[in-house]
């Protein structure tokens, strides 16, 4: 039976690929797609959503646009995608429809209100629209049994990890609201996420699917690989497809259980997740933090769903 | 003739409002929606406003539930503080916190969260509709959330909340409304849209002494009003809030801020606005968390907003007064 998901998703690059792998993959049966502000603004984010679904023939999946703004804070976009939030495909045809009339917050309230059993949700944004979710319908966020939310970092000493996450970053009022309803949340970071970058080996492999999808991914790939490389130096990281690959195949990341406290002050801080594993806060844990991957099993995973 | 949202968190002269607006022809009222705030849990105020409707004969106007929590944090801890006073006033006062006289069938809140019913009223008859807050502003920062649109389709946000000259009721700096929920707060006053903001220097301060409900009002408005139920209400349940106005809080009678706001959607003269000015309002934490900072003079800084709202410095507290017990001798109901 595939795991019913809610995708809840700021595309973007990243966010794209990880769209391609639930729509393809038998494992997951993808119920529909919420938009939030992040990677780009909301009108372009809703927008690419919808014109990747349409590429995929995935035309089915009802699309939700969400928030236009974080729920306490400044909007802040990011730059990783280029300015429309999905660079280098520019053939890519716009959708040829819009999104459904509800907003993304009572969407999502429906759905898990709807479906028989608690649902399984994948945030790879912000999480302002489950933090909306969380203030407007706090018995639909009761009803997500598993959220595997890209994320977060906590774990490694490292010069390529910043003490925040982009998604963090941007809205961490909402991501502790999250936490605040104790739901079952796997946060899969960047402690993780950075060991799963795109490399030169890896376009060798993409060479070799040669499909419209095949081309598709690799002409984004090229464009955010270089904007990882030359801001960070580093290939460009498979953030998003990392969390969606997790659904499928959890034994993909290893994580601990800990209490995980949001920094909602912090002058440089802000949305730094401060994970305690030893309980010292006195608090019971709260997350599940991922701390480890096997990032050739990933990447085998993410090129089998993208070959057709 | 003004149409109004009247969005409430709390008992005490959250009531008297409800009341005023229920009964005052010159308002039409579309609803009332509730949210967490000093009276307690969502739940327990949308029960309050639906029996205060009740009582005021409007079981027309419909009444819906909405934020239960706020953005940020819990509240607990103010609340908690609240819980604490009630508990030294039961002694000094004994059980005089009456409730008020339930109709036996109560019906349930409205469907609908209060967030959408805002938003479809308001975007149903853009420009039209006056929003009045009495409480923690959450259910408008969520609404403002939703729908970006929302800004430029009301008529008006009138808010009760905030202290400037006057020291603020849960720190020296902060009021409660707005102290409940800074981060709702500083969304809605970000919005462009005009605003009216009675804070306790026009309500809650001796110098607004006019504009306070006495005993001598109630005993005027039960001899004008032999038999009207919602008056015997009001001098059942408010001499004892009179009273703890009075000893506890030095103020020369009950504040009716909850009253002027409402009022001053209809009739914003009776109240000395300032100028249009942007205020916002200071999140960090500690005692100054929760105040609002308007923008008056010339700063170094940039910084600000939009500049749409005018602050209630002064009321007259003697054409209030006269328009509440008025609104309400005029609007006699069997009891």
């Amino acid at each position: 039976m595939p795991i019913p998901i809610l995708f809840d998703c700021d595309p973007g690059h990243d966010d794209g690929i990880a769209l391609v792998m639930a729509h393809r993959s038998p494992a997951i049966e993808l119920l529909g797609v919420t938009t939030t502000c992040g990677n780009a603004g909301i009108d372009r984010t809703t927008a690419n959503a919808l014109r990747i679904l349409d590429f995929i023939g995935a035309g089915d999946v009802p699309v939700a646009q969400g928030c236009h703004r974080p729920l306490a804070r400044p909007l802040v976009l990011g730059v990783a995608d280029g300015p429309s939030g999905l660079e280098g495909s520019p053939y890519l045809p716009a959708a040829t429809r819009g999104p459904v009339t509800q907003h993304a917050v009572d969407f999502l309230a429906e759905r898990l209100m709807a479906a028989p059993d608690l649902l399984t949700v994948v945030a790879t944004g912000p999480l302002s629209n489950l933090g909306l979710l969380g203030l407007k319908h706090p018995e639909a966020l009761a009803r997500i049994g598993q959220l595997v939310w890209m994320g977060g970092v906590y774990w490694r000493q490292s010069d390529i990890i910043a003490p925040t996450e982009f998604n963090a970053f941007c809205d961490p009022e909402a991501l502790q609201i999250v936490l605040d309803a104790r739901v079952p949340i796997t946060m899969v970071g960047l402690d993780v996420t950075m060991q799963v970058l795109i490399e030169a080996p890896h376009y060798e492999e993409l060479a070799t699917i040669d499909t419209a999808l095949g081309r598709l991914v690799h002409d984004w790939l090229r464009y955010y690989e270089t904007r990882h490389r030359t801001a960070m130096g580093v290939g460009g990281a498979m953030h998003d497809p990392l969390a969606l690959a997790a659904v499928i195949d959890p034994t993909l990341i290893r994580t601990r259980p800990a209490h995980v406290a949001v920094e909602l002050s912090g002058t440089h801080t802000h949305g730094a997740t401060v994970a305690e594993f030893w309980g010292g806060r006195g608090e019971p844990d709260n997350a599940h933090v991922a701390c480890g991957v096997d990032a050739a099993r990933f990447f085998a995973l993410m090129f089998d769903l993208l070959r057709d | 003739m003004e149409r109004i949202i009247l969005d409430v968190a709390a008992a005490g002269d959250d009531i008297l409002g409800i009341l005023f607006a229920a009964a005052w022809p010159d308002i039409r009222l579309e609803g009332v929606t509730t949210a967490m705030g000093a009276a307690g849990a969502v739940g327990q105020v949308t029960a309050v406003a639906v029996r205060t409707l009740a009582l005021a004969g409007r079981d027309d106007v419909p009444v819906h539930a909405g934020a239960w929590r706020p953005i940020v944090g819990t509240a607990v801890a103010d609340g908690a503080a609240l819980a604490r006073l009630d508990q030294h006033l039961t002694p000094r006062f004994g059980r005089r916190f009456a409730d008020l006289a339930a109709p036996a069938a109560m019906r349930p809140a409205t469907p609908g969260h209060a967030v959408d019913f805002i938003i479809a009223t308001v975007m149903g008859a853009r420009g039209e509709i006056t929003l009045v807050t009495t409480g923690p502003v959450t259910n408008v920062a969520l609404a403002l959330l939703q729908e970006p649109r929302l800004a430029g389709a009301l008529k008006r946000l009138v808010v009760r909340g905030g202290a400037f000259a006057t020291p603020g009721n849960v720190t020296p700096l902060a009021e409660y409304n707005i102290r409940a929920d800074p981060e709702a707060a500083r969304i809605a006053l970000a919005a462009d849209v005009p605003k009216i903001l009675v804070p306790l220097d026009a309500c809650e301060d001796n110098r607004a002494a006019a504009s306070m409900l006495t005993r001598n009002d109630i005993a005027d408005l039960v001899a004008a009003c032999a038999g009207d139920r919602v008056v015997e209400a009001l001098a059942r349940v408010f001499p004892a809030y009179i009273d703890v106005g009075q000893t506890v809080l030095g103020l020369e009678g009950l504040p009716m801020g909850d009253v002027i706001a409402v009022a001053l959607a209809a009739r914003p003269y009776l109240a000395t606005l300032g100028p249009p000015v942007f205020c916002d309002v200071v999140l960090d934490g500690g005692l100054a968390r929760g105040q609002i900072c308007a923008h008056l003079g010339r700063h170094i800084l940039p910084g600000g907003g939009p500049q749409t709202t005018r602050i209630a410095m002064d009321i007259d507290g003697r054409a209030l007064r006269a328009l509440f017990t008025s609104v309400q001798a005029h609007d006699a109901r069997p009891a």
